[in-house]
């Protein structure tokens, strides 16, 4: 199996300012995003339509409201939260089918939630 | 073919957070310039010259020799040639700029694609063949220009 060699340093700055993006959003009951450009053109979503709601609703334990949204939100706050707590580690080797599988299942899982499918 | 062979040029590359830093420094460069002829030229006038002087700004400074923007110049990055090392020039610039909008249109995923790539390439990087590295491993010989 092809594996990937993950570098950690990058995702964590990632995850962190995810992270505060989340909080601050949740504080502040705002509903400030960007909006998917190719929803906006084509009314097909995306991916990772739906993340910014569901990362906002994960940081504040509405864990329902986030899977609703996009199950990915729950998972890489996890992620995120995981790689504050472990600093020392700087890479990751995961199975390269990995990221390709999760966007196809994150992306089924939008069509479906727009009703496309 | 392996990423790494299709990228011969070696050596270390921008981090997603200098890079994030850099672009925030543009933006708040561009965003106040746009800001400014909002007010002057009017909605309309404003967004389109707005627009206009992006475009300049980034062709201008990242098909330049240095390959740097005053936020890649600030975090002590450029872009060069995937395969050379070298210069992108003004065309590829041209290139990576609209290249931006495929990164941008799905939910940004061709910017977050560099937290995944071996090279640290997001989409526009990969369509004008660059990679975005640290001046300490690629030194600038003068900026701008």
């Amino acid at each position: 199996m092809q594996t990937k060699h993950l570098a950690l340093d990058d995702m964590r700055v990632a995850g962190a300012l995810m992270l505060v993006a989340g909080a601050g959003r949740a504080l502040m009951h705002s509903h400030v995003g960007v909006p998917c450009p190719l929803r906006m053109l084509t009314g097909v979503p995306c991916p990772l339509c739906g993340m910014t709601t569901s990362v906002t609703a994960s940081v504040r334990g509405d864990v329902i409201g986030a899977i609703a949204a996009n199950p990915a939100g729950p998972l890489v706050v996890i992620a995120a939260v995981l790689l504050l707590v472990i600093p020392r580690r700087h890479t990751l080797d995961v199975p390269r089918w990995i990221l390709p599988v999760a966007l196809v299942l994150m992306w089924v899982w939008e069509l479906f939630r727009f009703n496309l499918i | 073919m392996s990423e790494a062979t299709a990228v011969p040029t070696t050596g270390p590359r921008a981090s997603f957070g200098v890079r994030f830093v850099a672009w925030l420094i543009d933006a708040v460069i561009l965003g106040v310039v746009g800001g400014v002829l909002f007010g002057v030229a009017g909605p309309k006038g404003g967004q389109g010259l707005g627009g206009l002087i992006g475009l300049g700004y980034l062709v201008y400074f990242e098909g330049s020799p240095s390959g740097q923007t005053i936020g890649k110049h600030l975090m002590k990055i450029r872009v060069v040639d995937a395969e050379t090392g070298g210069p992108i020039g003004y065309g590829r610039a041209i290139v990576r700029y609209f290249a931006r909008i495929l990164s941008a249109i799905a939910c940004l995923v061709g910017y977050f694609w560099m937290l995944w790539d071996d090279n640290k390439q997001t989409w526009h990087d990969k369509l004008a063949t660059d990679v975005v590295v640290p001046t300490s491993a690629y030194p600038v010989e003068a900026w701008p220009g």
